[in-house]
């Protein structure tokens, strides 16, 4: 009697899984963690953050906002590096040599300019977005069985030309959370592998669910994990600082 | 209603996770393993075989390399760095196809390597890629086992031909010619080949998707011999889709044909050029068509056209000029005449397989061959080997005591290498010293001596090889009078013994011992084999092109193992399936494979494994696949082989090739399938594949380091693979699956304080990555760690929280690497960085407490750290190491807090209005001071290159730190010094510094308190520390 119940919550669990669609998928992944309506009302994420480096925990600060205003933060020996910034229009990072601010090349900002629509998260409203997305077969990823979405987004620049942009989603199918993102790298001297986040640690902010883990790197190769303090929602943010410094 | 959905979802699952919540848990794949992980160490200094290439249509760029055992490669750079985009599915490879209508996107790969020499690995299906590599769906032709060809529509990508060469060791009536119109979901037969007949070559025409060439092959193979050719062998033609087909073979020789190489000219559809074998010699070569194949001229039987057609039947036409054609073979040759005449390619690996033209330079070519991608940037002058394809193709292995251990082996075509496990930098190209040429096999260092032995093929060649005379001698046994001629397996059976370390064991038919390491030898066996004749035939060998390399002797002995637990105990296993046991030494034999329930007769004894526990236990493994059968025959005996009992289960997809016991726990064996490694935790009751990093590629042997207890994988195509540690496995038990985290016991770290300048390699060549010399945390969780907060921290002796890690999260087993450092000083601010002050101290020894937080759950368990017991450092040393180096750090710390006092006064100080007061001018006088002060302590002008400053207190206090630390060993008299003297320095600071306090800040104060201004906010020493 028991085989027999057992088989038929298991059936009814695959009916169930089997008959989400990418959409679905979506949406309870939203209702999970917070509701479309709050994710929508979001205008700015600052994410304190640490990083353990050889040389130590390294404090960071990460910003985005919903009008493309981003930074990335370090602190070192009590000198805080800009790695980058982002007004909108210019982006720009500190030399660690001069310690002066140098733009980033054109083609990193027109991406970030392109990259602008998908705060706070590609998946929200994606396709005003322009965005596509493709429920490919279930994947198991760190042993939890996982709904494998692919995610286009618009096309990005490398070495001058249109590429096409594709992330791989993979959402656990207990909860709907993402626990895997992958992408080609598409330039640089790891073109060609698989850049991979793992996302855990999942904790409720405001009503909201955000991952305070990352564990980042390249697939079959050691990761590092950027371990998140706090996470503030619609934070005050001074924007001349993202301005880029001239003179 | 989506509610609903999600509570009965909920419900279910309830009732499902209560419903097992007593059955045994069975993990599978990384649920088990976690993150333990392969690791590679290559070599690509010889690379591996390299079966087709192809390239983008438009975007030089992009090159795909299929390989022999290595799956497939990408390069998106023009061939300089090579990624690996296949390693979940079958490694072999026949052919790669790109869309010509949407090259970015649809790729084709055709499983099972079409070059069909002994040590070939069967395919598994047809394989379609639509986001340019980077996922992969199977859409057919589970059977196939070779594909040759796809050919798609330019048109219509949809539209695509598949040629199926077939299994190569038994019949199939899955050969032919395919055509789908769907994208690959409905596959229609075009031409059948026959029971031994496949497809060995289909071409469409470039300007024509209507025209199609097929060529049809004759040819099987068995563990003893070769046939190519027959009255099947021919090539077709089909003007109209493939719907009609029709022999082209006007001008080509009569009776019996081989394999052909065709290729249709990209400039001229006219032009066909065609290789043939034929039983008249005189006749075998190059043909050329001028009207498509109605006809055809002999041009040129050179040796390099028409050398072993199965092996190198391909040619390429430079896709700008129909007269210039390469022929690829043991050398490769190109013609620059139309075929009348050709010349050797450059110098590069023999032994060539493919050829690309770069599309828009014919002078850039890229050549396949047995040792890897080349390239040639002058038309073939010269060739560049790709550096960065660890495609090496290893038959064997074995490791030594070494620190660290190396490891020994052969390859296909690659010689015999050694090479260390780990090294300065990572494991690279020139860490690994040939021992052997040719075709090397099995390589083993001497017990205890400085001496290696290796071999070539077929006991042509068995080496000793001593390291520190530089002498090499050959020492395989010859026959005598009275002897028979002597047969050697191509990959002969070379052993040493696990109890006497100058032992030797060699086999031919015979096994034959030596006492001195290969001086004298003495026959301890009748001929053990079954000595058929029909199976003794290789020079005649090969069918109509005869090829007799060896590679086809049979009826020997394949394997000769030792009981590790009776010197007299030995186990051979031979070629042609029978199981020869002695107990007395070689006096008497006993075959027992007849004991062996359901073993097909004469299946190929792989390898025998005597157990280390029990003398009458053993376990076999046998190859079927050689008879066409794939099945996993995997046997383990506990009576001397009276009885067995299979241990192969459904978990296994592929025919088995090498098994080793486990030396702790002898439920643990590690199993080598021709598609990857699978592990039993539980005697063989079941088995899980290890997929972590670790593709599946045939595992032809593996070996157990005794002392590391890493698991050392010998690929045939992906070269050696490391598993660190695989103790933890040990460990595992249903007891443990069932709770919620565990830690597992850790044998205590040896700190490591090795240091090294790293290696020598280029960015584009391949280094094999070095195991984590940190401490590791292991624990198993029975979930996935997803919600909720996961904390690692780890405490001393004394129950101060000396440092973090960041937990794995991963279901099954997890490993965290802890670097057991101190945090770093907190360093002054100053204009630019204190390199110095970026270092850090290893703790010391202790037994240290973990504290794993996992929500609101609490796990806990110790990890030791130990001293090298062999380092030459004394406790008194270190002490004081630790010591100075403490002081250095307080010193770098205390300086922080002095330089952050002078900066919060200084600013404080700056931001009071003073009006006309008189205590403006001490103001001035105080920040004037400070920031004189300041300057003698920190670097405040400068860049961190070239415009650096000179060095400052904090930068020398740093300097110090630095070498005190990253020294081994006490301190000399020169640092106790130089920190006197830094200490001095401070110290003089801390008073100046009070002075100006005490003398000119204290009327600031006054002042400030007289117009009830806000007073000086400074946070203490402690409060300071924890920013």
């Amino acid at each position: 009697m028991k085989r027999i119940t057992l088989l038929l919550a298991f059936s009814l669990i695959c009916l169930f899984v089997s008959a989400q669609s990418a959409d679905e998928i979506i949406e309870n992944y939203f209702e999970n963690t917070g509701g479309t309506e709050a994710w929508n009302n979001i205008t700015g994420l600052r994410y304190n953050a640490s990083v353990n480096a050889p040389i130590g925990e390294i404090p960071l600060v990460m910003y985005n906002g919903k009008d493309g205003s981003s930074f990335v933060k370090m602190t070192l020996q009590g000198n805080e590096i800009i790695q980058i910034a982002f007004d909108g229009e210019t982006a720009w990072g500190m030399n660690m040599m001069s310690m002066q601010a140098e733009k980033k090349d054109s083609e990193i900002t027109e991406n970030l300019k392109r990259a602008i629509k998908e705060f706070p998260d590609p998946f929200l409203n994606y396709k005003e977005k322009g965005f596509s997305v493709e429920l490919l077969e279930n994947e198991t990823i760190e042993g939890s069985e996982c709904f494998k979405i692919k995610l286009t987004k618009m096309p990005t620049l490398v070495d001058g030309e249109e590429v096409e942009n594709v992330t791989y989603y993979y959402f656990d199918t207990e909860n709907f959370v993402p626990i895997l993102v992958e992408a080609e790298i598409k330039s640089g001297p790891a073109k060609g592998n698989i850049a991979q986040t793992f996302f855990s640690d999942y904790q409720e902010v405001d009503g909201l669910y955000f991952s305070f883990s990352f564990t980042q790197g390249l697939k079959g190769q050691p990761s590092q994990t950027i371990t998140i303090k706090s996470v503030e929602i619609n934070p005050e943010i001074d924007k001349s600082s993202l301005i880029f410094p001239e003179g | 209603m989506k509610t609903f959905k999600i509570i009965l979802i909920l419900i279910v699952t309830t009732i499902s996770i209560q419903g097992i919540a007593q059955e045994p848990i069975r993990l599978a794949g990384e649920e088990l393993f976690g993150t333990m992980r392969a690791r590679h160490i290559g070599p690509a200094v010889m690379s591996g075989r390299i079966t087709d290439l192809a390239g983008h249509p438009t975007n030089s760029k992009i090159i795909y390399a299929g390989t022999a055992g290595g799956g497939i490669w990408k390069s998106s750079d023009g061939g300089v760095m090579f990624n690996s985009i296949f390693d979940d599915y079958n490694q072999s490879i026949g052919t790669i196809a790109i869309d010509p209508s949407d090259p970015d996107h649809i790729i084709w790969a055709g499983t099972g390597e079409t070059w069909t020499r002994n040590s070939i690995s069967p395919g598994d299906g047809l394989y379609k890629s639509i986001d340019g590599g980077t996922n992969w769906k199977k859409v057919g032709f589970a059977e196939s086992d070779h594909i040759s060809s796809i050919q798609i529509n330019p048109n219509n990508s949809n539209e695509v031909y598949v040629g199926i060469l077939g299994p190569l060791w038994g019949d199939s009536d899955k050969r032919g010619v395919y055509k789908t119109t769907d994208g690959g979901e409905i596959w229609e037969q075009l031409l059948a080949g026959n029971l031994s007949t496949g497809c060995s070559d289909l071409i469409m025409d470039p300007n024509n998707p209507d025209i199609l060439y097929a060529a049809f092959w004759e040819f099987r193979r068995t563990a003893w011999s070769f046939n190519s050719g027959g009255k099947n062998s021919a090539l077709y033609k089909s003007n109209d889709g493939g719907k009609n087909w029709n022999k082209i073979h006007n001008g080509f020789p009569e009776g019996v044909l081989g394999r052909f190489a065709f290729a249709v000219a990209p400039t001229n559809s006219n032009i066909l050029y065609g290789v043939v074998e034929s039983e008249d010699r005189s006749k075998c070569g190059l043909y050329r068509s001028e009207n498509a194949g109605e006809s055809w001229i002999h041009l040129n039987k050179d040796f390099e056209l028409a050398v072993r057609p199965f092996y190198f039947s391909r040619i390429v036409i430079d896709p700008r000029d129909e007269n210039v054609v390469v022929k690829c073979g043991l050398f490769g040759s190109i013609s620059r005449d139309g075929g009348k005449t050709f010349k050797n390619l450059g110098p590069q690996h023999p032994d060539i397989h493919d050829i690309w033209f770069d599309i828009n330079n014919s002078d850039i070519i890229f050549s396949g061959t047995d040792g890897g991608v080349y390239q040639s940037f002058n038309g073939t002058a010269t060739f560049d080997m790709v550096d960065n394809l660890p495609l090496s193709q290893f038959y064997f292995v074995s490791v030594d005591n070494e620190e660290p251990y190396n490891v020994y082996g052969g390859l296909q075509d690659n010689g015999s290498w050694y090479g260390p496990s780990s090294s300065p930098g990572g494991v690279e190209a020139g860490d690994w010293k040939p021992i052997g040429g040719g075709d090397g096999f099995r390589a083993f260092r001497h017990p205890t001596k400085n001496i290696i032995y290796s071999e070539i093929y077929n006991g042509e060649g068995i080496y000793r090889y001593d390291l520190d005379k530089n002498i090499i001698n050959t020492i395989q046994p010859f026959p005598e009078e009275g002897d028979p001629k002597f047969r050697y397996n191509w990959n002969t059976a070379l052993q040493l013994s696990p109890n006497k370390p100058d032992r030797v064991y060699v086999g031919n038919q015979f096994l034959f011992r030596s006492e001195d390491m290969g001086n004298n030898w003495e026959k301890v066996s009748p001929d053990l084999s079954t000595n058929d004749l029909n199976k003794q035939g290789q020079t005649n060998s090969g069918g109509i092109s005869v090829d007799n390399s060896g590679a086809e002797m049979n009826t020997t002995i394949y394997c000769i193992t030792e009981s590790p637990l009776d010197e007299n105990l030995i186990w051979v296993g031979t070629d042609d399936g029978n199981v020869q046991i002695t107990m007395d030494a070689g006096k008497n034999w006993t075959n027992v494979v007849s004991n062996i329930p359901d073993l097909p007769a004469n299946t190929w004894c792989n390898h025998i494994e005597a157990s280390n526990f029990n003398k009458g236990t053993a376990y076999a493994v046998f190859d079927g696949h050689y008879s066409n059968d794939n099945n996993p025959y995997v046997y383990k005996t506990t009576d001397f082989g009276k009885t067995w009992k299979s241990i192969a289960t459904s978990d296994i997809e592929n025919f088995a090739r090498h098994i080793k016991e486990d030396y702790v726990n002898e439920n643990i064996l590690y199993l080598g399938t021709e598609t990857g490694l699978y592990i039993t935790i539980d005697g063989g009751i079941s088995w899980v594949k290890f997929t972590n990093n670790m593709p599946s590629a045939s595992v032809h042997y593996i070996a157990l380091h005794p002392k590391k207890h890493d698991l050392v994988l010998a690929t045939h195509g992906r070269g050696i693979i490391i598993i660190d540690d695989i103790s933890p496995l040990r460990e595992i038990n249903q007891e443990i699956l069932q709770k919620k985290a565990h830690f597992f016991e850790s044998t205590p770290t040896v700190i490591w304080e090795q240091g090294s300048f790293g290696g020598n390699s280029t960015f584009t060549q391949f280094v094999g990555r070095n195991p984590n010399r940190n401490a590791k945390i292991i624990y198993y969780l029975k979930k996935r760690h997803t919600f909720g907060k996961m904390t690692i921290e780890i405490f001393n002796s004394n129950g101060e929280l000396v440092g973090k890690a960041d937990p794995g999260k991963k279901k099954g087993i997890n490993i965290v690497h802890w670097d057991y450092i101190m945090k770093p000083p907190v360093v002054a601010k100053g204009k630019t960085y204190s390199r110095g002050g970026f270092s850090t101290l290893q703790l010391p020894a202790d037994n240290y407490k973990l504290v794993m937080k996992k929500g609101k759950e609490v796990y806990e368990s110790n990890i030791e750290l130990i001293y090298d017991p062999n380092s030459s450092i004394s406790l008194e040393d270190r002490k004081l190491k630790f010591d100075l180096s403490k002081k250095l750090f307080d010193l770098t710390q205390d300086l922080a807090y002095l330089v952050y006092e002078i900066d919060v006064i200084t600013e404080y100080v700056n931001n009071i209005d003073f009006g006309n007061d008189k205590s403006s001018k001490v103001a001035k006088s105080l920040t004037s001071e400070l920031t004189e002060l300041k300057k003698t302590l920190v670097i405040t002008t400068g860049d961190n290159y070239v415009q650096a400053a000179d060095p400052e207190l904090r930068e020398k206090i740093g300097n110090l730190y630095s070498v005190v630390v990253g020294n081994s060993g006490k301190p000399s008299n020169t640092h106790y010094k130089n920190f006197k003297m830094h200490n001095s320095a401070f110290e003089a600071a801390i008073v100046k510094y009070d002075v100006l306090k005490k003398k000119q800040f204290s009327k600031i104060e006054k002042f400030v308190e007289k117009n009830e201004l806000p007073s000086v906010t400074m946070k203490s020493f402690e409060e300071f520390l924890k920013q």
